[in-house]
């Protein structure tokens, strides 16, 4: 039995275990904090910036996926300030790829697009970038829509973290990093993926999807990573 | 009361925005009673008028057209609201932004064309190198996006914008 | 042989001393990367050569850098029993007689920078027995002539800890090293401290990390030894440095690898750490192999490997090479790096002192935070806190590169004010351009301005002025530097460095390097500007790492300080600077402040085209002729043919042009091309209050665009300062006359002898006018704080200039003092001397820093104008009337920099006194207080009228002002850009629409561009001689033959032409 501590979550006192991270913590106590590269099973990567919250006395906003609860921390997860960064960082996220949630798969069960909309983002300040991005259909199951990744590399982790297979990652830099099979090779073609369907589940947009799904069939179930890993006695 | 002088436009889009506005069904009724459609695909007026207290712009910003009236549209509008994902993101019509205006002629006009294969050049307005949203063109009060907006979010904003006040931003409202 | 006590290290000891106090003459050539980038390698090898061949006793020897790049290569030579001598700009051909020297026990002085007679290398005190042992090593005394190394303006403010042994001992020898007193810290520390002592120790020494952010050494340190011993830990060297313009790290390990290794020992120990690895930027293949080399010979001697010293502590320690990215200098993603993945940050908690590589319990520390270790242990903490300030005790390296003359390595206390950097150390401005502001930090640091140059250089500081202290980078910049060009270089390296993990630093910095880019080319809108600085506090406060979190430094700090820069591109698309080559023409150009298409009327002048060329002159310039004579000629400043010889004399171009063209029948026929051009009466009737070069530009352009216009003067002629201060003999009356009718001939109507403020006020004006212009210039005298000033014979240079100029009598007597260093004061003396005064200029500071026109000084010099430098007016005597008698001036030196970036001129207690009759006052004007006294406009502090910068706008509806009485006292071309431009937004005002552009037409020219520069040399202009001209009002200068015109316009470069290129 590991040590209990006592927190603050937006002025209420909650209970956790040490060690826990604060975004399950506040999640577990009913709290709304976005997130997007958090997945229930994997370790938090804190690359998506969304879950960013006040932790009182910290000048910094620190991402809650990451930060471990200490005993006598007070968190705030909902302030004018947050809301402003989250807005910012959703319309940078939309502004970046060519997220046309009319003609996706995903429609009406994306992450993203819940988000933006939970976020109160109804339109993007910045314009938008329209990069040409390739689409691979090689995978006899699957297809991976680059126009429809955010980088999240929940499918990175789960493959790495879960499957063991490590056949994805993510390759270039800054504006042009890619989600990439093996050694940058088509899907299809890779030797290592396993075609377990794992990265399909954690995609929290339309960017890997199921071959002839129709749109409301393409629903992820991104729950199951968790159930998998606590099946198996926790993450690692 | 002053009735309200309410104008839609539609630029590039499908037309499925004014649809979902027909789709109020019933309050059509309520809302011919508090304002006038002075302008829209359906009222035979072909010049946007003058002194118009809202316009809902459906569809994208695409050609030179487009761009010329949202201009317009601006000028002589008191509130102009986005209606729909074409006019707040660009939606499909920015699907061909990434090739370019010149593949994408000559796909269309040139490729897939089985008799006379010809670029059209009199009486159409040139495409814009990219589609684009309605703010990135003219300053825009109001986002409403949806493709379509649900006729409940456009009941919603119109009888709210009708009466003066501004509609409050839901999870409602939800591109796609 | 094994080093394992004292008695082991100090026989390598005596070994290593012998070999730097060889008993004969020692040459060290600075080999460093900078060393061999500038030649040292040849004079390196120069030396052996000469050396065999003159069959001289001496030993060359390859040693690191001493600091100064600027005067690379450094050679330091040791003559027995002679202080060291630091030889500068070496060349192999100076080899020879260097060595003949040598042969005679000599150094010419003129060859040396400095000399050194003694060195501490800080190894403290250690004795053996046998010798004392201090680290202290003394050349000996002489070369009186040869300034002492902390004596000369690079090295003095400096303190060298980090650097002790760079450039003294030979990098590659470990005996050298030991000879210095190496290794005594670690065998100290190995064999006699327990690891909680070393680090408290390093605590007690306040040791900060030197790689930017300043966490205190000891701290992680602590943490890491607590850290549970069931496995290895690690101590990592961060050695990968890579911010544009910083080397420090590079030098440090080139020049002294062992002294790295030693801290690195010492903190392991402290650590029990006995892993080590130094991650060492690949692109430093010196460093690399120096330091593969320093660890091979540690690990030879025993110092390195199992049983360190005899210790028993086991500590190996590897390099490895970076894999080239910048993000790699940050700690998580160096050891992701190390780790065989994509270097790539991750969030902390967990910090690498518990979870690091491996997810083994890891230290990271800089290269230097690593230098300063051995010293503390050696001389102490106490020792330590001595030097710095009390929150950052110790020194700091920086690389201070840019615009100042001595670049080089400085290493200089924690709490050093930033001017002693930029001017004492830097010694000011490289090439007279105002310095503008200095870069801290790197890419990610801020950008001060010199108005904070007083700012302590520690961490704090800094970051209070949102700026970062970064390893040490520090860019100097002057006017010719865009600062939004500077923030848009910096994202552009941190957007392609950027890993691309998290949202906003990959994407937020996409878009604002689009919004920059967007600025400089003239893109951009006043909202875009919104939306970076938000975008910009976004990404500060959300970024995963430090490369994020500090890449909008260079952009936020731009924009709080010089954000008139942004507006300006955005607003009148103008890059001050020169360096947004898209917002114009040529370099000419832009620094011209009417904006004259200069290569264009040059170009047409060479295709013989005079008419043609007038046109597009007097179209940019209503005022060619004099402004031709008298104007202070920016575009010189900016000539890109300076490059090759000397800049193209624009002005005086055309003023060839406009002096053989006006009043011909060429000129008329110009004349009644422009009229024709007028566009049609508007039937708006405007207002112009002035008629001097302000008003005449402004009354010019408005009169073409239709509008009647109306101008008033308080004088009977048109011309103003032109006509009424600047003397006959620099502008004849008669060109200004022929060029104020042209203007007139446009339907201008002048009324004179109107005086604003007393006949009429500009509230009167607006409603006889629809816009109303006030151009009035600055003719009141300043208030001169001077005891005396009252007596008779004291007068203030315009009412003299005045006064001569409406041949009024004036009583001078013999003796004039003229006081000041402007165009005035000069204009005054000249005009003083041609009435038969004998002359003298008394100016508070030096001839440099004279704003004067320096042909001007030159000439009044020849004349017999006699100048006197570095003095100061203290108090005027008069005589028993009531008449000056003498004037007594205090001797002043020049003291710290201002904020112009001038020397500030300091009294001295030395006072001299000057006789005279008269003494002209020429140190300033202002507006005029009878008008502003009444004025119902908003002014500045200085009596000046407040305007809207970029419209001319004031307080007064439908009124504009521009000129001196907006800008203070100027010049004549500024006075005028301010008529243009006022014109044009006037105009715009009255008609609704932007009409300006249509005054003007196209001209078709040729635009090939010279494949070799032509022409030769920059044509003089014929002057009178100064015999025949200081007694006469004649003009002196009188311009370009037709020949010598010709010859000055093929010399131009044609900056303009921007084709495409054709490549061979």
């Amino acid at each position: 039995m590991s040590k209990q501590v006592k927190l603050k979550i937006d002025g209420e006192y909650v209970t956790a275990e040490a060690g826990q991270m604060v975004l399950e913590v506040a999640r577990a106590n009913g709290k709304f904090i976005p997130a997007l590269c958090y997945i229930d099973g994997l370790k938090g990567l804190g690359a998506c910036r969304l879950c960013l919250v006040e932790v009182t006395g910290i000048g910094r906003l620190l991402p809650a996926c990451t930060t471990p609860v200490q005993d006598g921390m007070s968190i705030v997860t909902s302030s004018p300030r947050l809301a402003e960064c989250r807005k910012m960082i959703m319309e940078l996220l939309l502004s970046e790829r060519n997220h046309i949630c009319s003609v996706c798969v995903s429609n009406g069960n994306c992450e993203l697009q819940t988000l933006a909309a939970e976020l109160g983002v109804n339109h993007v300040q910045f314009p938008y970038r329209y990069p040409k991005l390739p689409v691979d259909a090689s995978h006899e199951r699957f297809v991976v829509d680059h126009n429809r990744c955010v980088l999240c590399s929940r499918c990175v982790r789960v493959c790495r973290e879960v499957e063991g297979a490590n056949t994805w990652s993510i390759i270039s830099r800054g504006i042009n990093a890619m989600l990439a099979a093996d050694l940058n090779e088509p899907w299809g073609g890779s030797s290592s993926c396993t075609n377990c369907g794992k990265c399909f589940e954690a995609c929290p947009t339309g960017a890997i999807a199921m071959k002839g799904k129709a749109v409301g069939e393409n629903a992820k179930r991104a729950e199951r990573i968790a159930r998998l890993v606590n099946a198996r006695g926790g993450a690692q | 009361m002053k009735k309200v002088r309410l104008a839609t436009v539609w630029l590039d889009g499908c037309a499925g925005c004014h649809m979902s506005l027909l789709d109020i069904d019933e309050a059509l009724i309520d809302l011919a009673q508090i304002a006038d459609i002075v302008y829209g695909p359906l009222v035979d007026i072909k010049e946007f008028p003058h002194d118009v207290d809202v316009t809902l712009v459906e569809g994208a910003v695409s050609s030179t057209e487009d761009l010329e009236k949202a201009q317009v549209i601006r000028e002589r509008s008191k509130l102009v609201v986005a209606f729909g994902d074409c006019a707040v993101t660009s939606n499909v019509p920015s699907m061909r932004n990434q090739y370019g205006v010149a593949a994408v002629m000559k796909r269309a006009y040139q490729e897939n064309a089985t008799l006379q294969p010809q670029m059209p050049t009199q009486g159409v307005p040139a495409l814009l190198p990219v589609a684009r949203p309605l703010h990135n063109v003219i300053a825009v009060d109001l986002h409403i996006p949806g493709c379509p907006p649900s006729p409940e979010v456009i009941l919603n904003c119109v009888s709210e914008l009708c009466a003066g006040r501004m509609p409050k931003i839901t999870p409602s409202f939800r591109f796609g | 042989m094994k080093i394992t006590d004292l008695e082991t290290l100090n026989a390598v000891r005596r070994a290593g001393l012998a070999k730097l106090r060889p008993g004969r003459t020692r040459i060290a050539v600075g080999l460093g990367t900078c060393g061999v980038g500038n030649g040292a390698e040849d004079v390196y090898q120069a030396f052996l050569s000469a050396v065999d061949a003159k069959g001289i006793e001496a030993d060359i020897k390859r040693v690191g850098c001493f600091g100064f790049c600027a005067e690379e290569p450094l050679v330091n030579i040791a003559i027995p029993g002679m202080p060291l001598v630091v030889l500068n700009k070496v060349k192999p051909r100076d080899v020879d007689r260097i060595l003949d020297e040598l042969r005679k026990g000599t150094v010419s002085p003129e060859r040396a920078l400095c000399k050194i007679e003694t060195w501490d290398h800080l190894s403290g005190a250690v004795k053996d027995g046998s010798d004392a042992i201090s680290g202290i090593i003394a050349y000996g005394k002489g070369f009186p002539d040869i300034p002492s190394w902390d004596e000369i303006g690079f090295y003095k403010g400096q303190k060298k800890i980090v650097l002790r042994n760079a450039g003294l001992i030979d990098a590659e020898d470990i005996e050298e090293y030991i000879g210095v007193g190496g290794y005594l810290a670690a065998l100290k520390a190995l064999h006699e401290m327990q690891p909680a002592k070393v680090i408290e120790e390093v605590r007690a020494a306040k040791l900060r990390g030197r790689g930017g952010a300043g966490f205190l050494a000891a701290t992680k340190w602590d943490f890491m030894r607590k850290a549970p011993n069931d496995g290895v830990k690690y101590v990592i060297c961060n050695a990968d440095e890579g911010d544009p313009g910083a080397y420090m790290n590079r030098n440090e390990i080139e020049s002294d690898p062992h002294n790295l290794i030693e801290g690195m020992l010492i903190g392991a120990f402290a650590m029990g750490a006995s892993e080590g690895i130094i991650y060492v930027r690949a692109e430093y293949p010196l460093a690399v192999h120096r330091l593969e080399k320093a660890v091979a010979q540690a690990e030879a001697l025993g110092i390195l490997g199992d049983n360190a010293m005899g210790s028993g502590f086991s500590f190996h320690l590897r390099l490895v090479e970076g894999a080239g990215a910048f993000v790699c200098g940050e700690e998580t993603a160096m050891i992701a790096s190390l780790e065989g993945m994509a270097g790539r940050p991750r969030p902390r908690p967990p910090y690498p002192a518990e979870a690091g590589l491996r997810g083994r319990p890891t230290d990271i520390n800089n290269v230097e935070t690593w230098y300063n270790v051995p010293v503390i242990i050696n001389m102490g903490a106490a020792w330590f806190v001595r030097t710095g300030t009390d929150s950052s005790p110790g020194t700091k390296v920086f690389s201070l590169v840019g615009k100042v003359k001595n670049t080089g390595l400085v290493e200089a206390p924690f709490g050093t004010p930033l001017k002693t950097f930029v001017y004492d150390i830097g010694g000011g401005s490289e090439n007279g351009k105002a310095i503008k502001a200095v870069q801290t930090g790197g890419p990610s640091g801020g950008c001060i301005p010199p108005d904070m140059f007083d700012t302590a250089v520690d961490y704090e500081s800094l970051a209070a002025i949102g700026s970062i202290m970064g390893s040490g980078g520090m860019v100097v910049m002057d006017e010719a530097n865009c600062m939004v060009d500077v923030a848009r270089y910096f994202v552009e390296f941190t957007h392609s460095e950027s890993c691309g993990r998290c949202v906003p630093c990959r994407v937020g910095l996409d878009h604002a390097l689009r919004i920059l880019n967007g600025v400089t080319q003239g893109r951009a809108t006043e909202d875009d500007l919104k939306t970076l600085e938000n975008l910009a506090r976004t990404i500060r406060d959300t970024s995963l790492c430090g490369l994020g979190q500090s890449a909008p430094n260079p952009v936020l700090t731009t924009l709080r300080y010089f954000r008139h820069e942004y507006e300006d591109h955005i607003q009148e698309k103008w890059c001050a600077a020169g360096v947004c080559e898209d917002l114009f023409l040529s370099p000419c150009e832009n620094n011209c402040p009417l904006h004259m298409n200069i290569p264009r009327f040059i170009q047409l002048f060479k295709e013989n085209r005079l008419e043609e060329a007038f046109e597009s002159v007097v179209m940019d310039n209503p005022l060619p002729a004099s402004t031709g004579r008298v104007c202070q000629h920016p575009c010189d400043d900016r000539c890109r043919r300076a490059g090759v010889d000397q800049p193209v004399n624009m002005r005086e171009i055309h003023r060839y042009i406009a002096d053989s063209v006006y009043g011909t029948k060429t000129g008329d026929r110009v004349l009644k091309k422009i009229q024709a051009r007028k566009l049609p009466e508007t039937g708006k009737k405007v207002a112009v209050v002035g008629a001097g070069p302000t008003g005449l530009a402004a009354a010019f352009y408005l009169a073409l665009l239709g509008h009647k216009v109306t101008v008033f003067d308080e004088n009977s002629e048109a011309g103003g300062m032109l006509r009424f201060a600047l003397p006959e003999y620099r502008l004849p009356k008669a060109v200004l006359a022929r060029e104020v009718a042209f203007i007139e001939a446009m339907g201008v109507e002048f009324v004179f002898n109107t005086r604003i403020g007393v006949d009429k006020t500009p509230k009167s004006l607006t409603e006889e006018y629809d816009t109303v212009f006030l151009a009035l210039g600055t003719w009141e005298a300043a208030p001169a704080d001077l005891p005396g000033v009252q007596c008779e014979g004291v007068m203030h240079a315009l009412h003299f200039l005045d006064k001569v100029s409406h041949n009024e009598e004036i009583r001078l007597g013999q003796k004039v003092v003229v006081i000041g260093g402007g165009n005035a004061a000069i204009d005054s003396a000249r005009t003083a001397k041609r009435l038969g005064a004998d002359v003298t200029i008394v100016y508070r500071r030096t001839r440099l820093d004279m704003p004067a026109i320096p042909e001007e000084v030159i000439e009044a010099e020849e004349e017999g104008v006699n100048i006197v430098f570095l003095a100061a007016p203290h108090r005027i005597i008069a005589d028993g009337q009531g008449r000056v008698k003498a004037i007594e001036c205090v001797k002043t030196v020049l003291g710290e920099f201002g904020k112009t970036g001038r020397r500030r001129p300091v009294p001295t207690d030395e006072v001299a006194s000057i006789t005279c009759d008269s003494v002209i006052l020429a140190i300033g004007e202002r507006v005029d207080s009878v008008f502003t006294g009444g004025s119902l406009l908003t002014l500045n502090k200085d009596g000046t009228i407040r305007v809207d910068r970029h419209t001319a706008e004031t307080s007064m509806k439908d009124v504009f002002a521009g000129g001196d009485v907006v800008q203070g006292a100027s010049n004549v071309s500024n006075a005028m850009s301010h008529g243009k431009r006022a014109a044009e937004v006037i105009d715009s005002r009255l008609m609704g629409e932007d009409r300006f552009q249509q005054l003007f037409k196209p001209f078709e020219y040729k635009n090939d561009t010279p494949a070799e520069p032509q022409g030769g040399e920059r044509n003089i202009s014929a002057t009178v001689p100064a015999k025949e001209r200081a007694n006469c009002f004649n003009e002196v200068m009188l311009g370009y033959s037709m020949a010598q015109a010709r010859h000055e316009a093929e010399r131009c470069l044609r900056c303009d032409a921007k084709g495409e290129c054709e490549v061979a």
